[in-house]
């Protein structure tokens, strides 16, 4: 298979200067084709040098070359991989979501009626998304608690489904998802759908925006509930309207608590209930401090919004003080609750969390139970409890 | 900072520029390429720098002084203290947490709430990698396979040279070290194979890799009970082509990036489903890992040179020993077992002796026969490497028993699946004459080329970049 027929022989080496000509050509087709993506990628810089030195820099080129109309063929490419099903990239589905700038309209006509395939943009997702219109800062509450109650919810109705949306970033995708779909055949009245996204969260809206991309990776889905763990990345300053907020000052608590509330307000758009999974303990000292005020914040938006419910992780992966701890026990099995990078939850880890969650989510009506139970005992043909 | 990042081009680009600068002067390009190598593992975490570097050192000591000496029992005594201390530096990164959990959960069989509570190591990106350069500078060394006169310099660099600094190829002191004995030759660069290898490497990364784990690995993988036997397979088919495209992608790149710096290093990959038995298999997957095992461990058990059950011992041993190298867990030393037991097989198999059967393994039709068993062979490992635990390995077997609908077949994934596997059966002829035709055009042409390629796999692939798959061992 490897041998194939003899090749004439053809010149392997080149030179430095070859090499140099090469790799200057490389970097300015690559620079005047991807000027978009390197806008992008400066934007997402964290605070510091990197980012200062890079965006101005990206921004100059970006707009030097914006009147070639090449990011706009970029942006163009992006849709229609989406609209093909190329990507199920929320980003991607957003442009294919976004109104169209007059040129993209008369791009996407003549192509259109060319190929005979795209007539115009798909309309935009029937979800509205509040905004915080006067957003009123709530002072910050204290710690939260190391462990939660959960309250009451209705009960499912026996033959119904509950729909529960798992949402967040990497928190909920690494160790919580994996485990809450494994253990989802065990509970026939729920039905899941995914709206995670890792990498993510709700610092930098600059860089992946909750607020345009939740509503393209539901679709036209309605979740009853919504489980969200998210805030791992946003340990980290940002620039808002030109301003500057390093991490933790009270500027950035402030907008920090905004962008937290615009997010759960979203998520409760539809009338989902929401339970927030508040953030575990960490390893790193450093980062471990970081997080326990982004869980401060965040317990003080859940607290003060009435649909939605917080509940704690800190008392159950951590230890009786609420500080890391690498292992942990199941039944009468040691075993380890976080994965090696000292942040995201084990399969182990999450099951300890979802253990009290999915009942609570799934317990069905009492009443409809028993009649149920009464016709099977009566030896009456079981109707399906549940579809 | 991961190959297919932005930051990775601007580091390499730079690099690139400053190396062949410094090229004249052949100790200021060494020290620029081990500070540039620190940048690049310091990039990742700081923290684990100094292991780095005192590991290199204290190899390069134990090299030089087993170098220095005549005396066999000293040269002996040497290597042994130097191997047995790296494998205690690996032990306690990447077995510590395995023990401590077997600690606590003996005492847990007594019905007592362990009250100790640990702290597990974080593991150090890379240290199997470097640990084995290590290792084989010390062996190279002792078995005087390496003649050159070992400088600290060389045998810092050799160890952490950052191209294959995080997961491979895995070099041998012995054919590394004297590349760095001169400078490399400005008049002999292989651009037109890096910049091949560099596309190709992203391409199975980026989109091929990456589409087959975001659209059917994971998913069936996180919870095999929600699907049935047609996704599962195509998730099973799916891991082999997607860690078969991550880990060959990795090492297109960093065999690129090193041509381009003016350094070889050996293929790691040679299209390993197309192999027809195990042993074939092992000479194409991970060459550099499998041909260390057998030079390393292998053979100084003893190889095949002590009779057959002690072959069958020792093949055994080291493919245990290779799957628990992955990690402390349990699904790896199945499926190190299972490559051992393929291997014991097949060696019983071709003793048979029977001129029949013999005929009838020269028949294209067993040759492709045994393709599509080795595969399989070969698939039903990597369950056990990729599932988290031996129930779930075991879940996704019992699945492919439960008929139901095919949810995951999406075009994107279909096509990334079928290049993944298929794309291996292309004639190596094709790839010599791509890099044939590079050769009559302009350099700088082939720069475009390269550029539009990799604009092209960025809009083609899903957006953000995960991480390697071997970056975890």
């Amino acid at each position: 298979m490897q041998q194939g027929r003899t090749m004439q022989p053809y010149r392997r080496f080149s030179n430095l200067t070859q090499l140099a000509a090469g790799l200057c050509v490389f970097a300015a087709t690559a620079l005047l084709l991807d000027s978009g993506g390197l806008y992008s990628w400066a934007q997402s810089l964290d605070l510091g040098p990197e980012r200062a030195v890079a965006l101005p820099a990206a921004t100059l080129l970006h707009n030097a070359l914006a009147g070639l109309g090449i990011e706009r063929e970029r942006q163009l490419a992006l849709a229609s991989l989406a609209r093909i099903g190329w990507t199920d990239d929320p980003g991607a589905m957003v442009i294919v979501n976004a109104p169209p700038t007059p040129h993209e309209t008369a791009a996407i006509q003549k192509r259109g009626s060319a190929a005979g395939v795209v007539k115009g943009p798909n309309p935009p997702m029937n979800i509205s998304v509040p905004q915080p219109k006067h957003p009123v800062q709530l002072p910050l509450s204290g710690a939260p608690p190391l462990n939660s109650t959960l309250p009451a919810i209705p009960a499912v109705i026996a033959g119904h489904q509950r729909t529960v949306a798992l949402a967040g970033d990497s928190m909920m995708a690494v160790g919580l998802s994996s485990t809450i779909l494994r253990q989802s055949s065990h509970y026939k009245s729920l039905s899941f759908i995914s709206v995670f996204k890792s990498g993510t969260g709700l610092a930098r809206p600059e860089v992946f925006d909750w607020q345009t991309a939740y509503p393209a990776m539901l679709k036209h889905a309605k979740p009853d509930v919504i489980l969200v763990a998210i805030g791992a990345n946003d340990g980290q300053g940002f620039v808002d309207g030109g301003v500057t907020y390093p991490f933790g000052t009270e500027g950035w608590q402030s907008v920090y608590q905004e962008r937290v509330e615009a997010y759960l307000q979203m998520l409760q758009a539809d009338g989902a209930k929401v339970i927030w999974i508040g953030l575990p303990p960490m390893k790193s000292d450093g980062y471990n401090k970081k997080i326990a005020l982004v869980n401060r914040i965040h317990y003080t938006v859940v607290s003060a919004s009435p649909n939605a419910v917080w509940y704690s992780t800190g008392g159950t992966v951590g230890d009786t003080t609420g500080q890391f701890r690498d292992f942990g026990q199941i039944g009468n099995h040691a075993v380890r609750l976080r994965q090696s990078d000292g942040i995201h939850l084990s399969d182990d880890g999450a099951s300890l969390i979802v253990e009290k969650l999915l009942p609570w989510l799934a317990k069905e009506d009492e009443s409809t139970v028993k009649a149920l139970t009464a016709s099977a005992a009566g030896n009456e043909p079981a109707k399906p409890l549940l579809k | 900072m991961l190959f297919p990042t932005v930051e990775y081009a601007l580091f390499f680009l730079i690099v690139l520029a400053c190396s062949w600068a410094l090229a004249p002067r052949l100790t200021a390009h060494k020290l620029f390429l081990l500070i540039a190598s620190y940048l690049f593992y310091g990039f990742w975490s700081w923290q684990f720098v100094p292991l780095l570097i005192a590991v290199s050192l204290f190899a390069f000591l134990i090299a030089k002084g087993i170098q220095r000496t005549n005396d066999e029992l000293k040269r002996k005594w040497l290597l042994g203290s130097g191997i047995a201390a790296c494998l205690l530096v690996l032990a306690y990164y990447k077995y510590i947490s395995f023990l401590m959990l077997s600690v606590l959960d003996f005492w847990s069989l007594f019905g007592h709430t362990p009250q100790w509570n640990p702290p597990a190591p974080l593991l150090p990106l890379g240290i199997s990698f470097f640990m084995f350069h290590a290792i084989s500078l010390m062996f190279d060394v002792y078995r005087r396979k390496l003649r050159v006169s070992l400088n600290a310099l060389d045998a810092l660099l050799y160890i952490a040279f950052f191209p294959q600094l995080i997961a491979g190829p895995i070099l041998r002191a012995s054919r590394f070290i004297p590349q760095l004995a001169r400078s490399p030759n400005p008049r002999r660069i292989r651009i037109n194979r890096a910049f091949l290898l560099i596309l190709a490497g992203l391409f199975k990364k980026v989109i091929l890799s990456n589409t087959l784990s975001e659209r059917l690995v994971e998913p069936v993988f996180a919870a095999p009970a929600n699907y049935h036997a047609g996704d599962v397979l195509l998730a099973v088919y799916g891991y082999a082509a997607q860690i078969y495209c991550d880990f060959s992608g990795y090492t297109d790149i960093a065999i690129g990036c090193a041509l381009l710096l003016g350094y070889h290093f050996p293929s790691n990959f040679n299209a390993p489903y197309t192999a027809t038995n195990p042993q074939d298999f092992w000479q194409r997957w991970h060459i550099s890992l499998s041909s260390w095992l057998r030079d390393y461990l292998y053979i100084p058990l003893g190889g095949s040179r002590s009779g057959t059950t002690r072959t069958y011992l020792n093949l055994m041993i080291t493919m245990l020993l290779g799957g628990l190298w992955h990690g402390a867990s349990w699904t790896f030393v199945i499926w190190g077992g299972l490559q051992g037991l393929y291997l014991v097989v097949h060696r019983l198999w071709t003793r048979i002796p029977s001129s029949d059967l013999q005929n009838f393994r020269a028949s294209i039709a067993w040759r492709w026969t045994s393709r599509l068993l080795m595969f399989h062979a070969v698939c039903a490992g990597w369950v056990f490497f990729r599932a988290p635990s031996f129930e779930l390995a075991m879940n996704i077997f019992r699945q492919l028993g439960s008929l139901g609908a095919v949810t995951l077949a999406a075009a994107p994934a279909l096509i990334a699946l079928l290049l993944g596997i298929f794309g291996q059966y292309a004639p190596l002829v094709w790839r010599r004459g791509l890099e044939s035709g590079m050769s009559r055009i302009p350099v700088a042409v082939n720069g475009a080329a390269l550029a539009v390629g990799i604009v092209a796999i960025e809009l083609l692939g899903p957006r953000g970049v995960a991480p390697f798959i071997y970056f975890r061992f």
